[in-house]
């Protein structure tokens, strides 16, 4: 797929996303798009791009079964959830008896797409931020103007950024998607509090959209093993083999 | 030559060259500088260090990638401080872009073969973040300059032949020009100062009446924030990789060394640092394949300093004393210039403001 053609079937993609209601209404429309061609073909492409814009757009799927072959998911504390078809509004993600283990293939896989997932909605919490400190006025002039404001959206962009990095580079295998995982969760949180904040008030109410990415961090965050467990999880692999693995070479 | 072959090749000539720099107290700048010039030199002449340099200025051509290679396994190795080793990626490309032709190709080679040490006088006691206030002056005079005022925090000026300084030539952003100035000029003093790891890496440099040559300008008159910025997609690439590798090499160190590692910290600066290298190999790669790079850099810049500091934060929880107790620790240096990450090169809290500036479109500050 070129570069063309990659960007024509992302604005296909956010639209249906934008348009369709999200859970199994949402699914049927992707699979009409050819969700599933695209994932048993091109999973390298379809991953990222699904993933990354349902975060952005703020839509939900039960997609993820799809790349680890269940909807019944490892989660923080060694619990399980099971993925339901139906709509919800922040996630369809319930607690429920233990599974069968994923194969280690199929979890990284999952931490893949759910590290794009975060990655998306850790980007859409900072375009609302970014909105709102632009247009909102305080002592006369945009709080867009103070420093402490414009830091706070600073430090997002650039932890979003760097999950971005490591997403990429997690092409195969298991301790880079732990990595991208843990990365995409930790930049994801951080956009959750520094939104919030500079959100303020309306960023607290239901009305507002913030609070269902902020919620759905969370969720996704807890799935496939937290930020905190795989960074630890990082840490012993590291000292067990007594030396930081690069995996990135020039 | 390609990456594989110059890393192989370059591997196996260090089986056979030995250039473990000879015992040295972490902050006897002095004995790393006669490292750096001993490790250079070896590298010049076995060909390592010409490879990713045009042949105006004795290199042997070939990507700059070649360069970030060479680096990573002079860090791997810890062969030559990182910081020091990587300042010709910021002198040279100056040199390439705006020195004349012949000058570069005369004096280029010292630099790069160790023969000579050079210095950036950028930074003044009034002009920091805000470099473009800068104040010494240099004024015509029939085909020479004359240089009147004080820089501050060049490093390694008692130790350098050369320094490439800023000076003021008319007022604002356009009214700065850049000199390769000779530092045996009369009329220029330098003062070591002591920095807190106890080391004398930078100086107080007074330019009194110092005659520079208009040959000696970099550019035309007026080019000196030019010559100032260009330097940033030099520092961010090639030099970030360098930076990356030795503090990994530092992670290795502390997981060898901690008694009790905690799987957490340790795991969280791993991750920083993974982050870092992973953006700076994007970086690298948009660099190599000809891209420009500007403003997303700062973002390289915060990656790397966070993690650096991190790391470091890490090393003195995870072996308790070496800091703060263990004067000769290598710790306790490294630990200490790893303060210095957020303030040199640009502050954090620049980068932040060019972050949200630039690339968040903010518009302008209160
Ligand atoms: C180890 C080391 C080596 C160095 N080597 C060299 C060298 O070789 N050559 C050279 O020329 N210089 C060198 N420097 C100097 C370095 O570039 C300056 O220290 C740096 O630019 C900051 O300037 P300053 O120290 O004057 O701090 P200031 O600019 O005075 O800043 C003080 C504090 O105010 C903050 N601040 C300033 N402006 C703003 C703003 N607009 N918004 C928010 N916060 C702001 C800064 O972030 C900082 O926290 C070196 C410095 C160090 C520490």
């Amino acid at each position: 797929m070129d570069a063309e053609e990659l960007n024509l079937l992302s604005q296909t993609l956010a639209k249906t996303m934008a348009a369709t209601p999200s859970g199994p209404v949402l699914c049927s429309a992707l699979n009409e798009l050819g969700w599933r061609e695209m994932l048993a073909e091109t999973p390298d492409v379809a991953v990222p791009l699904v993933f990354r814009l349902l975060g952005e757009t703020g839509a939900h799927a039960p997609l993820l079964a799809d790349v680890t072959g269940t909807g019944t998911l490892p989660y923080a504390g060694g619990s399980w959830v099971s993925w339901s078809r139906e709509d919800a509004e922040i996630l369809p993600v319930r607690r429920t008896e233990a599974g069968t283990p994923l194969s280690p293939e199929a979890l990284a896989a999952g931490r893949r797409a759910a590290g794009w997932w975060l990655l998306g909605t850790g980007r859409a919490m900072l375009e609302l931020a970014r909105a709102h400190a632009l247009d909102r006025q305080q002592f006369g002039k945009p709080i867009a103007s103070f420093q402490a404001v414009r830091h706070k959206l600073a430090e997002t962009f650039v932890a979003l950024d760097g999950a971005s990095a490591v997403l990429s580079a997690a092409g195969t295998g298991e301790l880079p998607a732990l990595l991208a995982k843990a990365a995409a969760g930790r930049a994801a949180l951080l956009a959750s509090r520094h939104c919030q904040q500079v959100l303020a008030g309306i960023g607290f109410t239901s009305e507002h959209s913030l609070h269902i990415h902020v919620k759905r961090v969370l969720v996704l965050d807890g799935l496939l093993g937290s930020t905190r467990e795989l960074t630890a999880e990082a840490g012993r692999l590291v000292i067990d083999s007594g030396a930081a693995p690069r995996l990135i070479d020039l | 030559m390609d990456i594989a072959d110059f890393r192989a090749g370059l591997r196996a000539w260090f089986t056979t060259h030995d250039l473990t720099p000879p015992p040295a107290a972490p902050a006897d700048v002095g004995a790393h500088v006669a490292q750096l010039s001993r490790v250079r030199r070896e590298l010049w002449d076995a060909g390592w260090m010409r490879y990713g340099w045009p042949e105006s200025v004795g290199g042997l051509g070939g990507p700059a990638v070649l360069r970030a290679i060479l680096g990573e396994e002079v860090a791997a190795r810890d062969l030559a401080d990182s910081g020091f080793f990587t300042l010709v990626e910021i002198l040279v490309p100056t040199m390439i872009d705006y020195a004349p032709p012949e000058l570069a190709a005369e004096l280029v080679p010292k630099l790069l073969s160790g023969a000579e040490q050079w210095c950036q006088g950028f930074s003044e006691p009034g002009s920091g973040s805000d470099l473009a206030s800068l104040s010494t002056r240099a004024v015509p005079q029939e085909d020479s300059w004359i240089v009147n005022g004080q820089k501050v925090w060049t490093s390694l000026a008692q130790y350098s032949q050369r320094c490439v300084l800023l000076t003021r030539t008319a007022p604002g952003h356009g009214g700065i020009t850049a000199f390769l100035v000779d530092l045996d000029t009369p009329g220029i003093t330098i003062r070591p100062l002591r920095t807190m790891d106890g080391a004398e890496e930078f100086c107080e440099v007074f330019y009194d009446d110092v005659v520079v040559p208009s040959s000696r300008m970099l550019g035309q008159p007026g080019d000196g924030w030019r010559v100032a910025t260009d330097i940033l997609p030099y520092e961010r690439s090639t030099c970030f990789w360098h930076r990356s590798s030795f503090l990994f090499s530092r992670l290795d160190r502390l997981v060898g060394e901690a008694e009790e590692p905690d799987a957490g910290a340790i795991g969280s600066a791993y991750l920083s640092l993974y982050t870092a290298r992973a953006r700076c190999r994007e970086t690298v790669r948009r660099f190599d394949t000809g891209g420009k790079l500007g403003p997303e850099t700062s973002v390289d810049k915060i990656l790397l300093q966070t993690a650096e500091q991190e790391l470091f934060d890490s090393a003195r929880d995870l072996i308790p004393g070496a800091v703060e107790l263990d004067d000769e620790s290598p710790w306790r240096q490294e630990y200490l210039y790893s303060r210095a990450a957020t303030i040199y090169g640009g502050t954090a809290e620049i980068q932040r403001n060019i972050v949200a500036r630039r690339l968040l479109d903010l518009g302008k500050e209160q």
